[in-house]
């Protein structure tokens, strides 16, 4: 079994906040990113497949493949937006790094066959970055 | 450790990467030494088994390996981590990660 970690960035800007919640509450929870201004990240993926090199082409995935599936699902939808708005997913669910991971496995997972999706990773800054495998139910 | 290697694509054409390779190893510390291996000999292995045989090398003209598998990251990693399982102590390998550039990283787990 080989596993395939691949690179990709794109930037957006967010608003941790819940709409249903006064400012001050969103602000108590999540600080200065609760600023309804909005403020912005230069943000990296990596997304991990597993499987076995298809015997003729040497590749888990060609990465061609990989590659369209990410910007045409994923870096399409998020590139330059601002997702609290621009986003569907994230018209209810504040898009924390941990969500955002979430949203990135559901969007990807089921569209790398033959190979499976095991790990997405998003960095948001040099200092935080989150992981999801999927095994884990959100609440 | 780094290295240099050139291959020939899908295509044909010729191409070349500067090679990252990360080797993991897994083992009882001996508690004489407090070292799980010497890094001196892990580093002799990697220098004999990978740096001697790929460095500045044509992975598809000089490996007999690639005369029948297209040489792609995931084929390059498999090969590493056979020479290096082979080199070093009986199970002693974990891991091998090798990066072609620095968007993608291929990895190989006991």
């Amino acid at each position: 079994m080989i596993r395939v970690t691949r690179r990709y960035d794109f930037s957006a800007a967010h608003v941790l906040a819940r709409p249903d919640w006064p400012l001050q509450r969103n602000q108590h929870v999540y600080g200065k990113c609760a600023n309804p201004a909005g403020h912005g990240h230069n943000y990296r993926i990596e997304v991990a497949i597993e499987g076995e090199p298809d015997r003729v082409t040497g590749r888990v995935l060609p990465e061609e493949h990989l590659d369209e599936v990410v910007r045409g699902r994923v870096l399409g939808n998020l590139d330059g937006r601002f997702l609290n708005r621009d986003v569907d997913a994230f018209h209810e669910a504040v898009p924390t790094a941990e969500n955002i991971a979430r949203f990135i496995w559901d969007t990807l997972a089921g569209h790398v066959a033959p190979a499976r999706l095991v790990g997405v990773r998003l960095v948001e800054t040099r200092n935080n970055s989150v992981e999801y495998d999927g095994t884990e139910e959100f609440a | 450790m780094d290295f240099s290697a050139s291959h020939r694509d899908a295509s044909g054409a010729t191409t070349g990467h500067n090679y990252e390779l990360e080797v993991t190893i897994s083992g009882r510390v001996d508690p004489e030494t407090g070292m799980v291996i010497d890094l001196k000999d892990l580093k002799e292995v990697m220098e004999r088994e990978i740096d001697a045989r790929f460095d500045h090398r044509s992975l598809s003209d000089d490996t007999p390996y690639f005369r029948d598998r297209p040489v792609t990251p995931e084929t390059f990693a498999a090969l590493i981590f056979s020479l290096l399982d082979a080199a070093l102590p009986k199970g002693m390998l974990h891991r091998i990660r090798l990066s072609p550039t620095d968007r993608l990283t291929v990895e190989v787990t006991r």
